[in-house]
């Protein structure tokens, strides 16, 4: 269970600047956090000027077929001849695309649902909570691949299942945060003030109930963005015509003795950027001191 | 204690029904049509009315599903659409020795490694050796377990040709076959998760070395050693529990995902070639038994936490 | 002797092969040549040469000291990768859809006829046979003696039981396969009579083929009973020469000698061994590392194919292979819309919807297609008729196609059509299973090279790709057939108004036909199944088959080839080698 690190002191700075101050506090003094703070700014930057940093066209395909790393091709070509450093550029949109868009959508809605669920209880809770059973039910991973099973793949169903899939974890922190400051004097007075509920959940006790918050989103950020590029590699993902690192490794599996290059630069891109993300959630988890809830 | 466990057993029996029941019902919004997939382009319009009626496609949903769970309560799950017919039962249980087998030895190489790792580096913090073990649990931790497979293959089994590519050989077979075929699997599936555990325990490990009863211990004159494997250790293995739950989440998943990658017929591969062939008893079978693997692990997980930590309520 | 005396030996041994005629190879031949319990030699040739598998072994059998095998049961144990699949889901001829699972089933069991290496049927169970002169009676003599594998003997029963199992839709997915067998007749323990509906030329390789028919392969009535269908689908019983001494689901199909096998001369081998092998890499990694020595099922991925010729422990043959892979065009899309099929070639051509379709068909690269998706394995297609098929196939085609490659040309209609450059012309989709994923984008690739149009793959697994391709509910399409040995199964499966791939479960309503349909191509397709004389036949397999490439059916892309890859130690004989099917009775160890 998370502790409330909501204390006095706090509490008559603006509550929303305090998450961030923290954050920022601890990334100061955090090397690892820095390091990954660049790499993820790299892969941003490369996401962004992705048409101005791939030297060829990631889908021109070529009778070039197979060839190993050059002054032409510095990652090499894949099986149809096509430049497999300007695919893992392009690749690199649709990773944290999907990566960031996934947990913030999980976390607007299941944050929601958590903290509409522990401040009013009662049966708007019990659904909610069964709701949230019913998920705990399955790994994250298993409820991805289910509804694109059943939702059919693209980036849009990729998007709803990854979200979905990751929706319970928020919910489940936001309602046990709620509730462990629902009861707190400063609450109580807001509401003896007249206070409406909206303004009071999400004015009050959401700005308190951030930090672990912000930790579980930086763990969910790296494993969507591993689950996006498992969902690809099974061939559950974007689609075919997009590059996407998943699907550039399962594509290049078939012709890895062939060509070891298709098999380990689009793999070092996903480890590079997820690497990064759990520096910097390793040094927000520290900021906010709640280590021994998990990863 | 026995009535908590009892109903923790009734609550997770409850979860299983509604599992059952969401994913007979989801699955009925998947598309394409499941006797298309048996046909595939042999069939004619009799063959498809024929096997339309055999599998009770024809009947009202709510008809397939009461009828569906009659007989998964009698512990029959149906049979496949494809092929011979083969009683999803009798897949399941040909596929679940292997993902146990792989789940099992993934485990035991990820405590094998995780273990004196974290145990290391708790004890000499800040050394290069607990350096040595952070930047190799951050690369594990994010390192996907499909690219790591792909990595072994390349210099296990392509180049090397120490270690086969694909498949699985039942123990019958012998104990040196059957593990020849599982080391590279179960290390890409461990790798993650011995991140996870060295962790774990170093940081919980650190905890209790700063504890008070630890420097009573330091000034009785115990041997340092002796202080941290006979106090220490088992104190910090209980927060090392409550994560279990999630690493055997990690567990699965990586077994979904590296059983396709090694060709091994094993659960996760049943439930994505189940998905790929619209099989639906197929895939209802093999998600069931995924999620009441994961439920019952996270069972254990929570009933083992209440035996060793007396401070658990039995609300 | 050396190669150019036999050869010199073999042409003259041929020139006075009767009245053998190269152009004509099968003129004067009577029905009761092609009835009878075996074909006279001289028939044998002409059929030979007819398949257009006529080579200088047939002439001289024995002579040709590459084929001079020592007859008789050698032993030892071969091992072998089925290739591009993670098991074997059944090998109930009922049940099987699937070529690399007839591939093994027709080693377990037998047919009534089998075909030969130049796609000929000969008798299996078959003694002999005789047709009545109006096609429609086929009486057929069985083999006495036969055992199936569980000590049963086979006789008149068995195919009655055959017959009755396979019609019935509940238990068989192949009832259409004998529809127009209107009856079957037991005329005593050894003899049965077929009554047809109406005459099909097709009927002895299409209907009563042991493999790629698996209507009439032979099942066992007994061991059905005894072990349930779920069971018989791992571990059928039947005549053939080897029986199945273990299989479980997922695991590998071990096959051992059957001793009391018809034919003493055959099966060569005691035992065999059949691993499903998923995956280039994993195939590639056992044949080099001499942990299989054989390859059969699913095609061998074409990037492995120059590796494994250029390994000196390997030997790689390659063939015309029997089938056809097209871009199917739906023509009930806006942009390339056409209503009516039944107008001169030159009308048609007037037509915006179909100067779409033609300048698709013409702008397909198929050389290039071949090099970058096949890396050079495979022959370009412009019609549904393969090359496996000898004597139908159609070399003039290529050139006189419509359809032929021609950029400038394609470019032009698609101009005209009134998508200058591409310019104007709507995002299209094209369809693909998982596996034609990478053939796809190649053609993605040359279409907007050479068009200028974008076309988006769109994987969809089997399932769903062919219920879109049924109701007619898709643009482009890639897909086709394999296992083609008769026309038939290119131009009555394909190519036809009422063709069973043509949008069969399309609304009628708003559909009046699926993707194709025209009166003349139906009238000589129709034609060509009734005609017994091979000679005409070929005439009019030929008119169907320029008439429907001329009308772009669709654009046909490429033949596959057929591929067989095995250390140097196997002997594969030249009656072994039959595309798409695996004879592991005929095979030895050296």
């Amino acid at each position: 269970m998370m502790s409330n690190h909501a204390d006095q002191d706090n509490e008559r700075r603006p509550a929303k600047f305090l998450a961030i101050t923290r954050i920022n506090d601890v990334m100061q003094a955090d090397k690892k956090a820095k390091v990954g703070l660049v790499i993820l700014f790299i892969f941003l930057l490369t996401a962004i000027f992705a048409p101005f940093l791939a030297p060829y066209d990631p889908n021109e395909m070529t009778l070039d077929m197979m060839s190993a790393p050059s002054y032409q091709h510095i990652l090499g070509t894949d099986d149809l001849g096509r430049d497999l450093f300007s695919r893992i550029i392009w690749g690199t949109q649709v990773s944290l695309f999907v990566g960031f868009v996934t947990v913030a959508i999980a976390l607007i809605v299941g944050v929601f649902l958590g903290v509409w669920a522990g401040y009013y209880g009662g049966w708007i809770d019990m659904i909610i909570m069964r709701y949230i059973d019913l998920q705990w039910a399955f790994p994250n991973f298993i409820i991805a691949v289910y509804l694109v099973a059943v939702f059919g793949t693209g980036l849009l169903n990729i998007i709803v299942a990854i979200s979905l899939a990751f929706l319970d974890d928020f919910a489940r922190v936001a309602r046990s945060m709620v509730l462990s400051l629902k009861e707190q004097p400063f609450i109580e007075a807001a509401r003896v003030q007249g206070t409406s509920d909206f303004r009071i959940m999400f004015k009050h006790i959401l700005p308190n109930a951030m930090g672990p918050i912000i930790v579980q989103a930086s763990v969910s950020i790296s494993y969507a963005i591993l689950g996006e590029a498992s969902l690809s590699f099974l061939g559950l993902g974007v689609n075919v015509n997009t590059p996407t690192w998943g699907l550039i490794l399962a594509d290049g599996r078939s012709f890895i003795s062939q060509a070891w290059w298709l098999g380990v630069f689009p793999g070092l891109a996903i480890m590079l950027v997820v690497l990064s993300i759990n520096f910097i959630g390793d040094a927000v988890r520290d900021a906010f001191d709640v280590r021994d809830s998990g990863i | 204690m026995s009535g908590y466990i009892l109903r923790r057993i009734f609550g997770a029996l409850l979860v299983m029904m509604a599992v059952a029941t969401l994913v007979f019902f989801m699955l009925r919004l998947v598309p394409g049509d499941p006797i298309a997939a048996m046909l595939a382009d042999a069939g004619s319009d009799e063959a498809r009315d024929a096997l339309t009626k055999k599998f009770g496609f024809d009947q009202p949903v709510i008809v397939q599903y009461f009828k569906w769970l009659l007989n998964l309560l009698q512990g029959d799950l149906g049979t496949s659409l494809y092929g011979s017919n083969q009683s999803v039962t009798n897949i399941l249980y040909e596929a679940l020795p292997r993902t146990l087998s792989l789940a099992g030895l993934s485990f035991f190489i990820a405590i094998a490694i995780a273990l004196p790792a974290g145990i290391i580096s708790a004890i000499k913090k800040n050394s290069a050796a607990d350096n040595t073990v952070s930047v190799f649990a951050f690369l594990g931790l994010s390192m996907p377990d499909f690219w790591l497979a792909i990595l072994l293959i390349i210099v296990f089994a392509a180049n090397l040709q120490w270690l086969p590519a694909i498949g699985y050989v039942p123990l019958s077979s012998g104990f040196w076959e059957w593990l020849r075929h599982l080391i590279l699997p179960s290390i890409a599936i461990g790798t993650g998760f011995s991140a996870i555990i060295a962790r774990m325990v170093r940081s919980s490990l650190l905890g209790e070395l700063k504890s008070d009863y630890m420097r009573t211990a330091a000034a009785k004159g115990l041997s340092p050693s002796s202080m941290v494997v006979v106090h220490a250790l088992p104190n910090a293995m209980l927060p090392v529990v409550t994560v279990l739950g999630i690493a055997i989440a990690l567990l699965i998943s990586g077994a979904v995902v590296v059983e396709n990658v090694f060709s091994i017929k094993g659960l996760g591969r049943v439930l994505i070639q189940g998905i790929l062939n619209r099989d639906y008893p197929v895939v209802q079978g093999a998600v069931l038994l995924i999620s009441a693997f994961f439920v019952f692990a996270n069972l254990m997980v929570d009933l083992l936490y209440a035996v060793i930590d007396p401070r658990v309520r039995y609300e | 002797m050396d190669n150019e005396k036999f050869i010199k030996k073999a042409k003259n041994e041929l020139k006075e092969a009767y009245d053998y005629d190269s152009e004509d190879p099968l003129f004067g031949l009577a029905k009761e040549d092609i009835s009878g319990d075996r074909l006279s030699r001289r028939t044998t040739l002409r059929l030979l040469a007819a398949g257009g598998a006529l080579t200088l072994a047939n002439v001289l059998p024995g002579l040709r000291p590459s084929v001079a095998f020592a007859g008789g049961h050698g032993g030892g144990e071969l091992k072998c990768a089925w290739s591009g699949v993670g098991e074997i889901v059944t090998l109930d001829p009922a049940k099987i859809n699937q070529v690399l699972q007839f591939q093994i089933a027709s080693n377990v069991l037998s047919g009534l006829m089998h075909i030969d290496n130049s796609l000929v049927a000969q008798g299996d169970l078959a003694e002999s046979w005789t047709v009545s002169s109006d096609g429609l009676n086929y009486t057929i003599k069985l083999k006495e003696g036969v055992t199936f594998h569980n000590g049963d003997m086979f006789n008149a029963d068995d195919v009655l039981f055959t017959f009755n199992r396979s019609k019935d839709p509940e238990q068989s997915i192949h009832s259409r396969v004998i529809s127009n067998v209107k009856e079957l007749q037991k005329l005593n323990d050894y003899e049965v009579k077929f009554t047809l509906s109406k005459p099909q030329a097709s009927f002895l390789t299409k209907a009563l083929e042991r493999a790629s028919g698996r209507a009439m392969t032979i099942v066992s009535q007994g061991a059905l009973d005894s072990m349930g269908a779920a069971q018989y689908g791992l571990t059928p019983v039947g005549t053939g020469p080897y029986k199945i001494v273990e299989h479980k689901q997922g695991g590998s199909v071990v096959l051992e000698r059957f001793a009391e096998y018809y034919d003493p001369g055959r099966p060569k081998l005691d035992k065999i061994t059949i691993t499903p092998v998923d995956g280039a890499e994993p195939l590639a990694a056992a044949l080099e590392a001499g942990d299989v020595q054989y390859v059969g099922g699913n095609p061998i991925p074409s990037q492995l194919i120059d590796r494994f010729k250029s390994n000196s422990n390997l030997k790689v043959d390659i063939k015309p292979g029997p089938g056809f892979q097209s871009i199917w065009l739906n023509p009930w899309r806006d942009y390339m819309r056409v209503d009516s099929f039944d107008k001169p070639l030159d009308e048609l051509k007037k037509e915006k919807g179909f100067q779409v379709r033609l300048a698709i068909a013409k702008a397909l690269d198929r050389d290039l297609f071949i090099k970058q998706a096949k890396f050079g394995n495979g022959y370009p297609a412009h019609g549904s008729i393969n090359p496996a098929m000898g004597f139908y196939f159609d070399e003039d085609l290529a050139n006189v196609s419509e359809q032929a490659y021609d950029p400038e040309g394609a470019r032009e209609l698609l101009a005209q059509a009134g998508y200058p450059g591409g310019k104007g012309f709507p995002e299209i989709k094209l369809q693909t299973t998982p596996n034609t994923k990478r053939d796809g984008l190649v053609v993605a690739n040359i279409l907007k090279q050479v068009l200028g149009i974008n076309v988006i793959v769109d994987p969809k697994d089997f399932s769903v790709g062919i219920e879109e391709f049924d109701t007619m509910d898709y643009d482009l399409r890639l897909g086709g057939s394999g296992g083609d040995y008769d026309p038939d199964d290119g131009l009555v499966d394909w190519m036809q108004t009422n063709s069973k791939f043509n949008g069969r479960k399309r609304d009628k309503s708003k559909y009046p036909f699926g993707f194709y349909s025209e009166a003349e191509s139906d009238a000589a397709a129709d034609a060509q199944s009734l005609v017994a004389d091979p000679q005409e036949r070929r005439e009019l397999v030929r008119k169907a088959n320029r008439i429907t490439s001329d009308k772009v059916t669709c654009g046909f892309l490429y033949h596959p080839v057929d591929v067989l890859v095995h250390h140097k130690s196997v002997q594969v004989p030249e009656e072994a080698r039959i595309p798409g099917l695996h004879e592991l009775d005929r095979i030895s160890l050296a």
